[in-house]
Order: C-alpha cells, then sequence, then structure tokens
C-alpha cells in the first residue's frame, strides 16, 4: 500500500525561508500507529527521497493531530535565485508513492 | 474614551471571558461578508488581522510593495475599519502592506487615512513601525548580538549596510502598549501575528500560554477547521481555555482539526518560539463542545531572560527578465537537457561579445523538472513541456536583451536527430519575453539579541480625521 492510500493529508510547506516542512495526517488513529510505527517515514527513508543525510532529517510523531511532521533543510533559501517553489507548498510529491 | 480604553475598564471592573474576531489571515484577499457579518452579530471584543508573512518572498519586502492588489486591500480594510469602530472595538493589524517595513506602513496608512474621510469616521490610531535602524544593527553586530539560525550565514555589515529594508518581527510587549494607550486602531510593521490578540487578554490578566495559544491559531481565520478555509473565526477565552468556532457553519472547529493545525508552518508542533518567550503546546488539551466547536486548554507559557528579535531583510541583486515557451517535440525534450546549457554558451558568445558575463541565466523546463527539488531517475518523457528561461541581469535592457536572444535561438537552436526544423516552441503569445523588474534574496534572516523587546519599536498616536 502506498501512504497516498492511507493517508488523509500529505502536504509540504516553508517553515522560514530555510526550512521545509512536511506534515502527514491520518483519518484514524490505527493508521497514524500503522505508518509511525514503520520505517518508512524514517529519517533515513525521508533523507533518501529529498537527497538531504538523515541527520539533517527530523521526523516528530504528534499523535493528537493524527499527524507526523518532518522537517528539513532547503537546499536553496525560499526566494534565492534557483528556488523553484517559492511557498514550498508542492515538494511533498516524493512522499505520495512512499511503500508502507 | 477610545475602545481599548473601554474595553479594559469594562473588563477590570467586572470580569468576563473575552471573545476576539480573527477576521483574516492574509488581509487583502478579501473577507467573505457573510462571515464577517456573522462574526459582528456575535459582538467581539476584538478585530484582529494579519497582514503580512514571509512566505511570499522577498522581493516584496526589497520593493517595499504590497502581495495585495490596492482595490482589494482597501475594500478589506474597509470593512473591519467599519465593524470596529460599529461595535466600538478595538481593530488591530499586523504586518501592514504584506511585508511591514515603512513604505508598506505608508500606503496602509494612507488607505486608512482615506477610508475615514470618504467613510467620516474619527478614531485614534496608533502606528508602530518596524523598521531596524542601521546603526543601531552595526553597533549590535560589532557586540556580538546577531546571531544565525536555521544555518543562515553570519550577517556582515555589507548585508546591513546594503539591504533595501530590514524590519524586526516585534512582540506581543508592543501591542500591549499600543492598547494601553486608549487607541480605536492597532497597525503595525512586521510583527509576530500571536501579538495582534494575544496583547488585550495579557493586559486583563488572562493566562498567557492560553492567549498565546489562541492567537497562534486565530490569526489564520478558519484554518484550523474541517473544511479549512478563510472565514473569520470566533475565540472566546476565559481563564482555563478558550472555545474556537468558525463564522461560517460548514466549517467545523474538531479537537482533531485544532490540533493538527499547530503543524502548520510550524518546525516543531509542541513549542512555538515568540520574542519574549517560549509556548509548551506539551500539554495543550483539545476536547470537542459539540460537532462544530472545540475546546482548547493547557498550554503554558514560559517567559525567557534572553528576548531576541528576528530580522528580514532583503537585497537587491539585479533585474529579473523570463522567456515564456512550450515545447512538444519527443526528440527536443528527451535531448533538453544538452540543448539549455549549449543554448545558454552560444547566447553568451553572441551578447558578451564586448564585455564579460554579468548575468545569470536558468532554465526550468515544467513536466520534467521545473518543480521538485529532487527529481527520480528514469521517469518516462511528458507529451509536452513548458520551458521558463530567468535572466538576472544588472539593468532590465540587459536581461530583456538576454532572453530575447534566447528566444530566437532557442527557437531555431539544431540539435542530432531534429525533424522540425521551422521551429522548437510553441509561444503561447507574443512577446513571450516578460520583464518582471527589479529581483531581491533574503539577505537578513537573523536573531537579534536585545534587552528590551519593545524599545526597537516606537509608536505614534494619531487622531483622524487630522
Amino acid at each position: 500500500m502506498k501512504l497516498s492510500d492511507l493517508a488523509q493529508v500529505i502536504r509540504s510547506k516553508n517553515s522560514g525561508p530555510r526550512r521545509l516542512t512536511l506534515d502527514v495526517m491520518f483519518a484514524t488513529d490505527a493508521d497514524y500507529q500503522r505508518v509511525a510505527q514503520s520505517p518508512a517515514l524514517g529519517a533515513e527513508a525521508v533523507g533518501e527521497l529529498y537527497g538531504v543525510p538523515a541527520d539533517q532529517v527530523t521526523v516528530i510523531p504528534y499523535p493528537a493531530g493524527r499527524a507526523i511532521k518532518i522537517v528539513l533543510a532547503r537546499k536553496i533559501m525560499a526566494g534565492d535565485p534557483g528556488d523553484v517553489d517559492v511557498y514550498g507548498a508542492q515538494q511533498h510529491a516524493p512522499l505520495l508513492g512512499v511503500e508502507l | 474614551m477610545s475602545a481599548s480604553g473601554r474595553i479594559l475598564s469594562d473588563v477590570r471592573r467586572s470580569r468576563r471571558p473575552l471573545r476576539l474576531l480573527g477576521a483574516s489571515g492574509q488581509l487583502g484577499y478579501g473577507i467573505p461578508t457573510p462571515g464577517f457579518n456573522a462574526g459582528m452579530a456575535r459582538k467581539p471584543d476584538l478585530i484582529g488581522c494579519d497582514m503580512g508573512s514571509i512566505d511570499i518572498g522577498p522581493t516584496y519586502l526589497g520593493k517595499g510593495e504590497m502581495a495585495t492588489a490596492p482595490e482589494a486591500t482597501r475594500r478589506d480594510l474597509r470593512k473591519v475599519l467599519l465593524g470596529a469602530r460599529q461595535l466600538d472595538v478595538p481593530l488591530v493589524i499586523g504586518s501592514a502592506g504584506s511585508a511591514g517595513a515603512a513604505p508598506h506602513l505608508d500606503a496602509t496608512l494612507a488607505m486608512l487615512r482615506d477610508i475615514a474621510r470618504a467613510d467620516g469616521l474619527r478614531f485614534r490610531m496608533a502606528v508602530i513601525r518596524a523598521d531596524l535602524a542601521r546603526p543601531m544593527l552595526l553597533e549590535a553586530s560589532r557586540d556580538g548580538r546577531i546571531v544565525s539560525f536555521d544555518d543562515m550565514p553570519p550577517l556582515t555589515d555589507d548585508d546591513i549596510t546594503n539591504a533595501a529594508h530590514i524590519v524586526g518581527q516585534m512582540g506581543t510587549g508592543v501591542f500591549r502598549r499600543a492598547l494601553e494607550a486608549d487607541v480605536d486602531v492597532v497597525i503595525a510593521g512586521r510583527a509576530c501575528d500571536t501579538g495582534i490578540f494575544a496583547a488585550l487578554p495579557m493586559l486583563l490578566g488572562f493566562p498567557a500560554g492560553l492567549a498565546m495559544h489562541m492567537a497562534k491559531i486565530i490569526e489564520c481565520g478558519s484554518l484550523c477547521c474541517v473544511p479549512g478555509g478563510r472565514d473569520p473565526i470566533l475565540a472566546e477565552l476565559d481563564d482555563d481555555g478558550f472555545v474556537l468556532e468558525s463564522t461560517n457553519p460548514e466549517r467545523r472547529a474538531t479537537p482533531t482539526s485544532v490540533a493538527a493545525h499547530s503543524l502548520y508552518e510550524q518546525s516543531d508542533p509542541f513549542t512555538v518560539h515568540e520574542p519574549e518567550g517560549m509556548l509548551d503546546l506539551t500539554n495543550a488539551r483539545y476536547e470537542a463542545v459539540d460537532d462544530r466547536r472545540t475546546r482548547v486548554s493547557g498550554a503554558i507559557w514560559h517567559d525567557t531572560d534572553s528576548p531576541t528579535i528576528k530580522m528580514e531583510g532583503a537585497l537587491l541583486i539585479g533585474q529579473r527578465a523570463v522567456l515564456l515557451a512550450g515545447a512538444a517535440d519527443p526528440r527536443f525534450i528527451a535531448q533538453s537537457k544538452e540543448i539549455l546549457p549549449k543554448l545558454s554558451d552560444l547566447v553568451r558568445d553572441l551578447v558578451c561579445e564586448d564585455q564579460p558575463q554579468d548575468y545569470t541565466l536558468r532554465w526550468r523546463v515544467y513536466g520534467v523538472d521545473g518543480v521538485r527539488m529532487v527529481v527520480p531517475a528514469n521517469e518516462p518523457p511528458p507529451g509536452e513541456v513548458f520551458i521558463m528561461g530567468e535572466c538576472i541581469a544588472p539593468t532590465r535592457e540587459r536581461a530583456s536583451e538576454v532572453v530575447r536572444t534566447c528566444k530566437q535561438y532557442l527557437l531555431h537552436f539544431g540539435y542530432p536527430g531534429r525533424l522540425s526544423t521551422a521551429g522548437n516552441l510553441a509561444f503561447p503569445f507574443t512577446p513571450p519575453e516578460v520583464s518582471l523588474g527589479p529581483a531581491y534574496r533574503f539577505n537578513v534572516y537573523h536573531l537579534l539579541k536585545v534587552s528590551d523587546p519593545d524599545a526597537l519599536f516606537p509608536m505614534e498616536i494619531e487622531t483622524l480625521p487630522s
């Protein structure tokens, strides 16, 4: 099963111009637990998808929101020459196909 | 007595819950009237609006221009100003004019004065500026009081001297001072969005943790609801918690939707750092009141003894022009990664015949790698692509020269196996080259250590009509 088949929300946005934050939210506690306990959204796996070392990836489980938050350093600061996504709102795409 | 003085004295005399209306998370993009009127009918004690963000990028801050259209901005300002004057409650607006520097604040003030004159309104207004003085910053830098965060390179004296505008995000204390000055309207330059809504309850002794948590949620309007949206939101705050309710009956504030909102645009859902301290949400509780209202409690505020102000500055880096074109030839698309650098070299040899290269030229091929920061290997090629060439050069004319030359030579660029010898590009219109004007980047995104976080932000009182 793919993450996009299970999650209710998969989104990305800047958290300040130098950080990208990805939120994955679930409809039920069971769905949340299933992904929170799997390595599919661990720092290693996410770092590989986004081309950053695992030690620059922070994964924060947030049970109150049935959500998993991921924070990454942006390689290019928002709005700098060469940026492709000033708001960072379309960087969730690599997560959609993650196999659970 | 003005609105803030009246509310403060009323509630101090007879303690009761406070009701606040978060009218807009981004004033100037339109406030839905049914929701605003529904909020007005509930007689809030304060109407607040956030008007800015750093998300919009460096160019608005650098150019001193609003991101929102003047007519829409004026319409929103008039709606909230008339509403606040009708109820005789404070109107509090933060991050005026999208980026909150002097030109943004001044343009917003000009609109407010204009509306006051046209509608015959009389009110007292506190105006708080967020621009940071260069000599003060140079001295702070020498004293080691400017620190980097999020891996930003250290701030140099040149950064301070050359930035087009440098603002600081003012904290809640500045808004408190303004509301204590007996005013009807508070209009602030760049500000933390929390100050807009947390200052009044904190002045009245409501728990700071609850006030800040409430402020952090309602500054986004009904975004914390399902379905989330732009309608105004109401919060009713007492000493033990607050209840959230959208002004649009179709939007429900549920425990999960509200809890999830603390993820939004934050690096950490459990802590929020503010100039004067830290909001701890670890023990926050979210309980349904009914199917569209949620009660929130449990947030704790920790004062800091080392306050910091987050600074933002934008530097002019040149003039931007772009070329917009499409392509549908599979061979051209397959070879675009080789063709575009070769084309860039060809253009450089033409436009730099008698001068060194003084510009940057970048290509984005939408359909291939225009959007994603990392592209997986071995994706099948798309049937068509959109190509954008972007030049940043010292002058508008130079940037335009580069992209116009690109257009002609890319249209007729020869590559191995080319069949479409009449032209490689489809233009949706001509001219396909667009001059976008000055380009900026954030060169200041640092923390300034201060002893008094309010002292940097001067306040003036203006009585309208003047």
